[in-house]
C-alpha cells in the first residue's frame, strides 16, 4: 500500500519549510522514525522522522526547495500489505511546493492510497516514534531472474519491493510499477524559483529566509490576537549580584558559570506557579482557559539567521546548575543551527534577556499564544537611596508584556512582585525548594 | 437438496472443479448427462493419443529391424482396429474410475442426468431441484453438424466404427483433425484433410503451422483448402482433381453447448460471458471450460475451474495471464507456450529467436526422432523468454520445462546455466540458451 507524507504542520504556526538534505532516495527502505529529510523549519534546521515503515516510493522537491505543510514529502510503499492497491497517481500531481496554492486534495488516485490527514501532526518528542516496532526486512526477496536484473538496472533493492507473485515473489511487473512511480515522481519534480537579484543601485532585494518569515508571521500573529499590555519597573539586585559571585567562585572547579539568567529563570518559574493565569492560554474557540501545569520556559536567543526560542522543561523543578547546563547546549545549539524541534516546542511562557546586548525598556512581544513575556534590560550601576543614603545600586530594568485579554493588571503586578522578590533577595528562592537537587 | 455448489458437466471443467470443491469443504454435487469426464476423456484428448499410441506402435514395429529386431516382416503387419479401440475403451474406463474415486473420497455427489438451470441458485435434474448459492456451467462445446456430406461419422461415433476407414476425408481443422488424419496415414490408410479454413492450427507460430504443412505433405496428406475444393454429387474435387474417400469424419468449427435453463445470462457470440473469475452476469453463477469460449483446451478448463472455487472461497482472479501450453501430439509432437513470433511482429516488439535442430542431439538420434527443433523466443534487453516452440518425438512433455521457466520469469541465462543431464533431449533447451 502507498502512504503519502504530507510535511507535517509542527504546531509552531509552521507554514513552509526548505530542503536542505535528503536522507533518503526512492527504493530506500526505511524504519519508523528514521529521518527523511533535513528542513530548515519556523526556526530551526532540523530532521522530519518517518511516520511509516517501508520503502520511499517517491520524494517531493529538491535541495533549496521550499515545501508547504500539507503538501506531499514522501510516498512510501508500506510493506505486507495488499499488493493489489493500486499504486497509480494520476494524471493530476500535485503544483510544485513552491508555489503559493497547494491544493492538497489534488490527488487523483486509483486504489488505496492512505494519505496522512490534512491535520497531520508531528510529535514534539520522538517518545511515540522510536516506539514503532523495526521492521523485519526479507532477507532475500524471492525474486524471478528478469526482476532481478530490472531492479539492478534501476539501482533499486529488490529484496524492499513487496512482490505480487506466488509467495510474494517479486515480479517483472512489480519493478515496473516502481519505475512508473518514480517516472511520474519525476515529472512532478518542482522547480526551482529563484528570485532574481535585482542589480538597481538603490535597493537590493533577498528573499526571506525561512526563519524570517516564520518570525514576521509570528510576530504579526501576536499583535493581531494578543491585547498586548505592557508594565515595566526596576529592582535592585546587589545580593543576587553578590550570590552569584560567591556561587561562581565555588562552581568554578566544577568548570560551571552562572549567569543571572538561571537565577531570572527560577524567580520566574517560581512565581508562575502562584500565579498559573500567566502559564495559560486563551481558548476562545471553547470559551476556557487552558491552564498548563507544566512551565516550560522559552528563552529567547539571539541566533545568526534570526530569533528561535528553546525551551527549558519543568524550569520550576531545576536547580540553577542544571539549568546554567541547559542554557549552555542550547546557546550552543542555536548557533549552530543544531536546535531539534522538541527544543523549541511547548513552552508556556517566554523570557527574552535583551539586555545583555543593550537597552534598558522594551515592550516584548509575547510568544503568542503565550500570556506573557518576561524581558531583562541591562543591568547598571545606579546611584539609589538606600537608608537615606545615595549609594551605588545594581539595577535591573524589567519589561514584562502580558496578554490583557486574560489576565488583568492587578494579577500581573502581583506576579511581577514576587519575581523581583526572588530577585532582590535570591535567599527567597531557596526557601521555596522542594524537589530540586543540589547545591 | 441443497448444497454449496452444483457443477453441471463433468468434463475437464467440471470433474476438476467437483474435485476441487470438495478438497475444499464445499458440499458438491455434480450433473453429467452422459459420461464422467466430458469429450476429454471419452472421445478427445485421452482416446485420440491412445489411438495415435497404436498408430505409433505400428510405425516403429515396421522400422523394427533397423534396430536390430529380426523375424518381423513388414508386408505382413496388420492394424487390428478393434484391438486399438478397446484398448482405447480400456484406458476411457480405467481414468473415468479414477475420477469417480476422487469425487467419492471427496464427498461429491454425481447425477447422471439432464440439468435446467431454473434460476440464480436452483437446478432441476431428473425430478428433483437442487439448490445451491454456487452453480458452475461446464457443458462444453460441441462440434457443430457438417452440412456439406450427405453423411458424416461425429467423434463420439469414430470408437463405435466396426473398422477402420480406408480413404477417411477429415473435415475441419485444428490438433483433433490433424491428429486422426496423421493416424490414419500412421497405419497406412490415405486420409486427406478438407480444411474448413487455415490456418490449420489456429494461434500456432506461423513457423510451426509451415512445419507442420511440411509435414502432412511428407505423410503423404493432402490438405485441400474449402475455398478450392467443389462438390458434386457427394464426390468432392480440389479444382479439378477428385479426391477418394470412403467415409466423411466431421472435426469441424465448434459451439457451446448451454445448458436448458430459465435464467437470462449474458452470450457473447454464442459463449456465456464471464469476468476475470468466470463468474457470468448472474452472481454466484460461474463458467468454466469451452463454454465461456476463451480457449477449447482441455488443461486451460481445469484451470479455469480451479479458479472459479478460489473465487467461490473469495479468492481474487489472479495478477497477469497465465500461461496455456498448446500442444499437438502428432508424429513429431508440436508443442507450444507463450507468445509467438506472428504476435511480437504485430505489436512491433524486439525480440530475437534462437532455434536448435534436433539433428545434433545424441538422444534424438539413439531414438531414431531427430526430426525437430526448438525455438527461444526472447526479448534483447534482459533474455528473458517470451515463449518457446519445440518440434521433437517427446515435445509434449519437454513444453513444461519452459512453462515453470517463464512461469518464473526465466532468461536464456537461465537455461544455460541449468545443467540438464546427457544424454537427454531436453539438452536442446541448454544448447539454447547458450549464447
Amino acid at each position: 500500500m502507498r502512504y503519502i507524507f504530507k510535511f507535517p504542520d509542527i504546531g509552531e504556526g509552521l507554514e513552509e519549510g526548505k530542503i536542505i538534505e535528503w536522507y533518503v532516495q526512492k527504493g530506500q527502505a526505511i524504519a519508523s522514525g528514521d529521518p527523511l529529510v533535513k528542513m530548515e523549519t519556523d526556526k530551526v534546521v532540523t530532521d522530519i522522522p518517518s511516520p511509516k515503515a517501508g520503502v520511499i516510493a517517491i520524494t517531493y522537491g529538491g535541495i533549496g526547495d521550499i515545501v508547504k505543510v500539507g503538501s506531499p514529502l514522501v510516498e512510501i510503499d508500506i510493506e505486507g500489505v495488499d499488493g493489489v492497491a493500486a499504486q497509480v497517481v494520476a494524471a493530476e500531481v500535485p503544483a510544485p511546493p513552491s508555489t503559493e496554492a497547494v491544493d492538497e486534495k489534488g490527488f487523483g488516485v486509483v486504489g488505496t492510497i492512505e494519505v496522512a490527514g490534512d491535520g497531520a501532526y508531528l510529535p514534539a518528542g520522538d517518545e511515540g516514534i522510536s516506539a514503532a516496532p523495526a521492521p523485519t526486512p526479507r532477507k532475500k526477496a524471492l525474486a524471478t531472474p528478469v526482476a532481478r536484473a530490472m531492479a539492478k538496472d534501476y539501482g533499486v533493492d529488490i529484496n524492499l519491493i513487496p512482490g505480487s507473485g506466488p509467495a510474494g515473489r517479486v515480479m517483472k511487473r512489480d519493478i515496473e510499477r516502481h519505475a512508473d512511480s518514480v517516472r511520474l515522481k519525476e515529472a512532478a519534480a518542482p522547480v526551482a524559483h529563484e528570485v532574481p537579484a535585482d542589480t538597481r543601485d538603490d535597493y537590493r532585494y533577498e528573499a526571506l529566509s525561512t526563519i524570517r518569515k516564520t518570525i514576521a508571521k509570528n510576530m504579526l500573529r501576536s499583535k493581531q490576537n494578543a491585547a498586548h499590555m505592557s508594565v515595566m519597573d526596576e529592582v535592585e539586585v546587589s545580593e543576587l549580584v553578590a550570590a552569584r559571585t560567591r556561587l561562581n567562585a565555588v562552581l568554578a572547579k566544577e568548570d560551571i558559570r552562572l549567569s543571572y539568567l538561571p537565577f531570572i529563570i527560577k524567580a520566574v518559574a517560581r512565581a508562575l506557579k502562584n500565579h498559573p493565569v500567566l502559564n495559560a492560554e486563551l481558548d476562545l474557540d471553547n470559551e476556557r482557559i487552558i491552564y498548563k501545569n507544566r512551565i516550560n520556559l522559552g528563552i529567547a536567543m539571539d541566533a545568526e539567521d534570526g530569533l528561535v526560542v528553546p525551551v527549558i522543561r519543568d524550569a520550576d523543578t531545576k536547580s540553577l546548575v542544571q539549568i546554567a547546563q541547559e542554557l549552555k547546549s542550547l546557546i550552543d545549539k542555536a548557533q549552530t543551527r543544531q536546535l531539534s524541534l522538541s527544543d523549541l516546542k511547548g513552552g508556556t511562557f517566554s523570557i527574552t534577556s535583551f539586555g545583555s546586548i543593550g537597552g534598558y525598556f522594551a515592550v516584548p512581544v509575547i510568544n503568542y499564544p503565550q500570556v506573557g513575556i518576561f524581558g531583562i534590560g541591562r543591568l547598571t550601576e545606579k546611584p539609589i537611596v538606600k537608608d537615606k543614603q545615595i549609594v551605588i545600586g545594581q539595577m535591573l530594568p524589567i519589561s514584562m508584556s502580558v496578554d490583557h485579554r486574560i489576565v488583568d493588571g492587578g494579577e500581573v503586578t502581583r506576579f511581577l512582585n514576587e519575581v523581583l522578590s526572588y530577585l532582590k533577595d535570591p535567599l527567597l528562592l531557596l526557601a521555596f525548594e522542594g524537589v530540586n537537587h543540589e547545591l | 437438496m441443497n448444497y454449496d455448489l452444483i457443477i453441471i458437466g463433468s468434463g475437464p471443467a467440471g470433474y476438476v472443479a467437483a474435485i476441487r470443491a470438495g478438497q475444499t469443504g464445499l458440499k458438491t454435487l455434480i450433473i453429467d448427462k452422459k459420461y464422467i469426464g466430458g469429450m476429454c476423456l471419452n472421445w478427445g484428448c485421452i482416446p485420440t493419443k491412445s489411438l495415435m499410441e497404436s498408430g505409433k506402435v505400428f510405425r516403429q514395429v515396421k522400422q523394427a529391424a533397423e534396430y536390430g529386431v529380426k523375424g518381423i516382416d513388414p508386408e505382413k503387419l496388420e492394424f487390428d482396429w478393434n484391438t486399438a479401440i478397446s484398448r482405447t475403451h480400456g484406458i476411457v474406463s480405467k481414468l473415468s474410475r479414477g475420477i469417480e474415486y476422487l469425487w467419492k473420497k471427496n464427498g461429491v455427489e454425481y447425477l447422471k442426468a439432464e440439468a435446467k438451470i431454473l434460476s440464480a441458485t436452483q437446478v432441476k435434474a431428473g425430478n428433483a431441484i437442487y439448490e445451491a448459492p454456487n452453480i458452475l456451467i461446464a457443458t462444453g462445446s460441441r462440434i457443430i453438424p457438417q452440412k456439406l456430406f450427405a453423411s458424416s461419422v461425429e467423434i463420439e461415433d469414430i470408437y463405435e466404427m466396426p473398422c477402420t476407414a480406408l480413404k477417411p476425408l477429415i473435415y475441419g481443422r485444428g490438433s483433433y483433425a490433424i491428429e486422426l488424419a496423421q493416424f490414419f496415414a500412421m497405419i497406412d490408410k490415405r486420409p486427406s484433410i478438407l480444411a474448413e479454413s487455415l490456418p490449420l492450427m489456429p494461434s500456432l507460430d506461423s513457423h510451426l503451422e509451415s512445419f507442420l504443412k511440411r509435414k502432412l505433405k511428407k505423410d503423404g496428406i493432402p490438405i485441400i483448402p474449402l475455398e478450392e475444393a467443389s462438390i458434386k454429387s457427394g464426390n468432392l474435387y480440389h479444382k479439378d482433381k477428385e479426391i477418394e474417400y470412403d467415409v466423411v469424419i466431421n472435426a469441424g468449427f465448434r459451439e457451446a453447448v448451454l445448458p436448458p435453463m430459465d435464467i437470462d445470462l449474458e452470450i457473447k457470440n454464442g459463449y456465456i460471458a464471464t469476468d476475470d473469475s468466470f463468474e457470468t452476469s448472474v452472481k454466484g453463477i460461474y463458467a468454466a471450460g469451452d463454454v465461456n469460449g476463451k480457449g477449447y483446451l482441455a488443461h486451460a478448463a481445469s484451470a479455469q475451474a480451479m479458479e472459479v472455487i478460489a473465487a467461490i472461497h473469495g479468492k481474487l482472479p489472479e495478477d497477469g495471464k497465465r500461461l496455456i501450453p498448446l500442444n499437438i501430439y502428432t508424429d513429431p509432437e508440436i508443442a507450444q507456450i507463450g507468445i509467438t513470433e506472428d504476435a511480437l511482429k504485430a505489436q512491433g516488439a524486439e525480440y530475437e529467436v534462437k532455434q536448435i535442430s534436433l539433428n545434433s542431439n545424441g538422444k534424438a538420434i539413439i531414438e531414431g526422432d531427430t526430426e525437430g527443433f526448438i525455438r527461444l523466443i526472447y526479448e534483447p534487453k534482459y533474455h528473458e523468454v517470451l515463449g518457446v516452440q519445440i518440434v521433437a518425438a517427446n515435445a509434449t512433455d519437454l513444453i513444461s520445462e519452459a512453462g515453470v521457466l517463464m512461469e518464473l520469469e526465466g532468461t536464456t541465462f537461465d537455461l544455460a546455466r541449468t545443467i540438464h543431464a546427457h544424454p537427454t533431449v531436453s539438452e536442446i533447451y541448454m544448447d539454447a540458451g547458450v549464447e
